[in-house]
């Protein structure tokens, strides 16, 4: 039990350092607030010229796309941002700090995943806010429920940022490999497009990872879109892909540690 | 730098050095080759620290002083040979060996620079798994034997490079670690920086820690050492 309140108050320590980082850049705070209004002020102008017989959302396309700008928005900051940060922790030397102390440098790392994933979820949010109160995007009555499904699925996304700072750890460079991924997930998870305008041979690829039952659920909770396969089979497999992706993603990250620390990568940069 | 040319280190704490004391950090047969066509950084290089001793390891740049530091820090893990603070190993029981550890690297990284100097001291104390209890008390007493009480409340980036070298200082102090490695230590800081140095080392060994310093030269250290080796080619050598 003790064990455990020093591990929690090392990751609220990490946690609270990042935050006292991100405030004290106070451009960041104003970009946080006008980039999603951008996006969804775009998409919202684009969606008055689409108007596609396979998207069957409530709100059209704008309906179908928030979701996904959300999703993209999330994969961005998470995705996108942790490499960059474990990259500047390298950088800095203050990786240092995790890899000489108790807590260690895998739970280092972990604490360091939380704040981007906390800025992340509240992006979104604030995406989805935004095109409900500025745009009129009709919520559905199953909203909140949303919110532990959109939980569950920043934790299903989170083996794939483990990859990107295994990396990072092992080879000190993920920056391709992240727009990548962001941009294929973006393709095969569905989050622009419905995946039935996708050819037949690459369609096989949404279902085999945990960003289009993300997305499909999200879609349904939040706005009412039809879903493709029932509920609890869209969950289950979100919950199945979280339960063999994470420990797999941990165990990586581990490996890339300890890759580094014998051969000395993980003291360069 | 050849084993001559550095001073003969004396005996400074002979009440607590004896040849009997404790065994607390034994690095056993070391082994560490960087990538590429170099020989090894280090070859076969043991050494046992014991309670209540300073040691120093000198030699020339580059002679792999940081490299046997990292190694003893668990930072690296040993390519070939044992690091071992009793049956605790970097390796095998990484947070426990972790906690006994107070590591000082070389230059002025590893401070967050937007964090105030008490938040920073506080970050550490959480991250070195520190009881609750005795948190706020460590830190306080970290900004007072460091002579940081005044700049408590400052912005570790708006602090002189001296006055950095101290709070990295007091993070390898804080948790009261048994095993204090300190990667030339004596970087910026002024006159009266290195009496809180000296007397922190005195403190810790005093309570039966015991410390390696590491620096390219033998003038560098603020006290005398128990023991001292140059490290070249690999190889450790006792300076007499």
């Amino acid at each position: 039990m003790t064990q455990m309140r020093l591990w929690g108050d090392a990751m609220w320590a990490i946690v609270r350092r990042d935050a006292i980082l991100f405030v004290s850049y106070r451009s960041q705070l104003v970009a946080q607030f006008l980039g999603p209004l951008f996006t969804i002020t775009l998409f919202y102008y684009i969606s008055h010229i689409l108007t596609d017989k396979t998207i069957r959302s409530p709100g059209g396309y704008f309906g179908f796309v928030v979701i996904g700008l959300v999703i993209v928005q999330i994969l961005t900051v998470s995705l996108g941002v942790m490499p960059v940060t474990v990259r500047q922790e390298l950088v800095s030397g203050t990786i240092e700090r995790f890899l000489v102390s108790a807590h260690g440098p895998v739970n280092g790392i972990l604490g360091t995943m939380l704040f981007p994933l906390i800025n992340a979820v509240f992006s979104g949010v604030l995406m989805l806010v935004l095109a409900a109160l500025v745009f009129g995007l009709p919520l559905a009555t199953t909203a909140l429920l949303a919110i532990p499904v959109s939980l569950l699925g920043v934790i299903a996304f989170m083996p794939f940022a483990f990859f990107l700072v295994s990396l990072v750890m092992a080879f000190k460079q993920a920056a391709s490999a992240t727009q990548f991924i962001v941009a294929g997930i973006a393709i095969i998870g569905g989050l622009y497009f419905p995946i039935a305008v996708l050819p037949g041979w690459i369609r096989w690829t949404s279902e085999v990872q945990p960003f289009t039952p993300a997305a499909d659920l999200l879609r349904h909770l939040l706005v009412g879109a039809p879903l493709a396969h029932p509920a609890l089979e869209e969950l289950i497999k979100l919950v199945g892909f979280t339960l063999v992706l994470l420990p797999a993603g941990v165990l990586l990250l581990r490996a890339a540690i300890r890759y580094g620390q014998r051969t000395g990568t993980v003291a360069e940069y | 730098m050849s084993p001559t040319s550095v001073s003969a280190p004396v005996p400074s704490h002979p009440q607590t050095a004896a040849p009997t004391a404790a065994r607390l950090l034994e690095l056993e047969g070391l082994y560490h080759r960087w990538k590429g066509p170099k020989p090894p950084v280090l070859d076969d290089v043991s050494l046992t620290l014991r309670a209540g001793e300073v040691t120093w390891v000198g030699g020339r740049n580059g002679a792999g002083k940081t490299t046997l530091l990292r190694l003893a820090a668990g930072i690296l893990l040993p390519q070939r040979g044992t690091v071992r603070i009793g049956e605790l190993t970097p390796a095998t029981k990484g947070g426990r060996y972790r906690r006994q550890i107070g590591f000082l690297s070389a230059g002025d990284r590893s401070l967050q620079a937007r964090m105030r100097v008490r938040q920073q001291l506080d970050y550490w104390a959480r991250l070195a798994y520190v009881p609750r209890e005795r948190r706020a008390e460590l830190v306080e007493v970290s900004l007072r034997r460091f002579g940081l009480e005044e700049f408590a409340q400052r912005r570790v980036d708006r602090m002189s490079m001296g006055q950095r070298q101290r709070i990295r200082l007091a993070m390898a102090f804080l948790h009261e670690p048994i095993v204090i490695l300190l990667d030339e230590p004596r970087n910026s800081l002024d006159d009266d920086g290195y009496e809180v140095l000296a007397e922190q080392i005195e403190r810790a060994v005093a309570a039966g820690a015991t410390v390696l310093w590491c620096s390219p030269r033998g003038e560098d250290r603020v006290l005398t050492s128990d023991t001292g080796y140059t490290l070249e080619n690999g190889h450790l050598e006792r300076v007499e």
